[in-house]
């Protein structure tokens, strides 16, 4: 009950990010920079140890970006150079060249290695076939339910393999589903298509939308269950979710992560029973709104903590456990 | 046949030895370099774009946007009434803005744009075209806290809009545009966006333009037609029957075609503009057409910014 987690992503250290564009320039070895993902890798999951997290993430520290980095592995796509999304951050958008194919397994060397630092789960960490459509340049396919339903396939191999070698959740991110709410039933048909057969918890993360737009339809999204942000928008869009019933297991985004403030422990509990007012708390997760990396490691690490301790406060207040 | 842009332009150049804002940012946000040097590397950045786009040959240019993060914040922030919120998706891109939320009565604090006009036209041979939120779209953008009244709303940010483009056209701007994609989406409410739009404008004798983008123009083009602006640009692109709209309901007024997709990096073929233009000019004459992007190029890769504005001078100076 109230379990804890994260949504994916954590900052990158400053001798990642070093490595990381010596590697780009050439002048490090792909095994020197793997060295250090691991490192980080490795203090991403004592961190949230230490913290006390109950299902964990890996912290993605090999990836760029949540969608250039499949389509840097995918046959048929080329990256662009960075393109701005908000503020000052930038992403190299992946550009669809030719027809999409998956040479090997993507994630399932990365997840195996975090998972055999702890006993805890780690969660493994995919994005979905319609935001990989809807965040790329399309110059191939026909149109975007084309280029939508070959990544579903390709996708779907991945979660089978990550499966295949252990992994409890799988979370297929798709935040780019209420982007076109007329389109819905394609991001829908597609997820299908990714999570059929799967015995894995699937879990889904959707940020930065208008969810009146694609509430209650997106509870037909087959996946166990959905992770939102509150935090950002003050909890104003929970009202959304009060009729009809959420159906789903709900993970609950309840510090921001795009802020430089540390939310006090009051705030965090207060935005917890918020949540429950309207949540079964045997199905309610606790969480960062989004992913982490856009703080620095201290920032996250002071939210996660208040996090983790808000959510004991609560156990005990309410006496749940 | 004249080109111009729609706003926004991406600030980072594909050029490694030009002045890098990215970078500036960040160091700055980690309060390694001062306000001094920022600005000067805004400075820069800003006539890059400015010397990219006469370059390239575009008629009436802009600043880029260069300091703006989004279309409403730079406003918002120069307006009593407003806080800024939280990130929320701008249209159905993958591009963000933060929602200025609402929490009482509105009134004109600062100028936003108009020192930003002056830099830029005195440092432009070409004219300076200044883009703003239209008063429907800048509504829309913004979460009503204290109005509870769409209409209300609408008509005061119309009122500190028309502020600004008196303080504009005093500055010497010659070229003002609103921009109301959010009209596309709310046809039903296109009276009271013609409205505001015509209140904005009221006694500015500089050249008045509405861009519409992103959407379906068809509800609301006609009644557009009828309001006091001199110009009206629309997104060809984004939806094909907008091209259709536009010669079945022309009446008299110049017309911007946004005929090149600034939201795919995929590369128009002439032929293709030229058959848009050939269709269009059957019922609006050539001297009342002009070609632009079909938004602001800021969703594109620099280099692909710069090679379709290259494409669409190259291709309007065939016409000529």
């Amino acid at each position: 009950m109230l379990l804890t987690t994260s949504v994916g992503s954590f900052p990158k250290p400053d001798y990642l990010v070093k490595a990381r564009n010596r590697f780009a320039k050439g002048e490090i070895s792909r095994e020197k920079l793997r060295e250090l993902e691991q490192q980080a890798t490795r203090e991403t999951i004592q961190l949230q140890e230490e913290l006390g997290i109950d299902i964990l993430v890996h912290g993605e520290m090999e990836r760029g970006d949540m969608t250039t980095y499949f389509a840097e592995n995918w046959e048929g796509f080329k990256i662009s150079s960075p393109v701005r999304s908000y503020g000052n951050r930038y992403y190299r958008k992946p550009v669809v060249v030719g027809k999409l194919r998956r040479p090997k397994p993507t994630t399932v060397e990365y997840f195996q290695y975090a998972q055999s630092l702890t006993p805890k789960p780690v969660k493994g960490m995919l994005t979905g076939p319609y935001t990989m459509c809807d965040w790329s340049f399309n110059e191939y396919y026909r149109d975007r339910e084309d280029l939508t339903m070959a990544l579903a396939e390709i996708i779907h191999d991945e979660v089978a393999d990550l499966e295949k070698v252990g992994a409890k959740y799988i979370q297929i991110d798709e935040p780019a589903i209420s982007t076109r709410p007329e389109e819905l039933d394609l991001a829908i048909k597609a997820m299908k298509v990714v999570t059929a057969g799967v015995k894995a918890k699937t879990i889904s993360h959707i940020c930065y939308g208008d969810f009146k737009l694609i509430y209650p339809k997106i509870l037909e999204l087959p996946v166990d269950q959905l992770d939102l942000e509150f935090a950002n928008n003050k909890f104003m869009h929970l009202d959304i979710f009060k009729t009809p019933k959420f159906t789903k297991e709900i993970a609950v985004g309840v510090v921001d992560v795009h802020s430089h403030r540390i939310e006090s422990k009051e705030e965090v509990k207060q935005n917890i029973k918020r949540a429950l007012q309207l949540f079964d708390p045997q199905h309610v997760y606790i969480d960062p709104d989004c992913g982490l990396k856009t703080r620095t490691w201290e920032e996250a690490k002071a939210k996660l903590k208040v996090m983790v301790e808000a959510v004991r406060e609560v156990k005990q207040e309410l006496g749940l456990n | 046949m004249k080109t111009t842009v729609v706003g926004n332009y991406p600030k980072i150049s594909s050029d490694k030895n030009a002045a890098n804002l990215r970078n500036s940012l960040n160091t700055w946000d980690q309060k390694k370099i001062t306000a001094e040097q920022l600005e000067k590397v805004y400075e820069e950045t800003i006539k890059r774009v400015l010397k990219e786009q006469t370059a390239a040959g575009i008629d009436v240019i802009t600043d880029g946007q260069i300091r703006w993060d989004d279309l409403v914040t730079p406003l918002a922030k120069n307006i009593t009434g407003f806080e800024i919120g939280g990130l929320i998706r701008f249209y159905n891109n993958n591009v963000y803005y933060r929602r200025p939320v609402v929490k009482s009565r509105l009134s004109f604090k600062n100028y936003s744009a108009v020192e930003q006009f002056k830099f830029a036209q005195a440092n432009s041979s070409k004219p300076v075209k200044v883009a703003l939120p239209g008063p429907f779209t800048f509504a829309q953008l913004s979460l009503d806290e204290y109005y509870g009244n769409v209409e209300k709303l609408t008509m005061d940010l119309a009122e500190i809009l028309h502020q600004e483009v008196r303080g504009l056209e005093q500055a010497g701007c010659q070229h003002i545009q609103l921009d109301e994609p959010s009209l596309c989406f709310n046809p039903d409410k296109v009276d009271l966006a013609i409205r505001a739009i015509n209140s904005v404008f009221e006694r500015v004798s500089t050249k008045k333009i509405v861009f519409l983008y992103f959407g379906k123009v068809g509800q609301v083009l006609p009644n557009l037609l009828g309001s006091s602006v001199d110009s009206i640009g629309v997104d060809v692109v984004s939806h094909p029957d907008n091209l259709d709209t536009v010669i079945d309901t022309w009446q008299g007024k110049e017309v911007i075609l946004g005929c090149l997709d600034a939201r795919n990096t995929k590369l128009e073929r002439e032929e293709g503009i030229r058959q848009m233009v050939e269709k269009a000019s059957k019922r609006v004459p050539l001297q009342k057409i002009s070609l632009s992007p079909s938004c602001g190029l800021e969703f594109l890769p620099h280099e692909t910014a710069l090679q379709k504005l290259k494409l669409l001078a190259d291709f309007a100076r065939k016409l000529n």
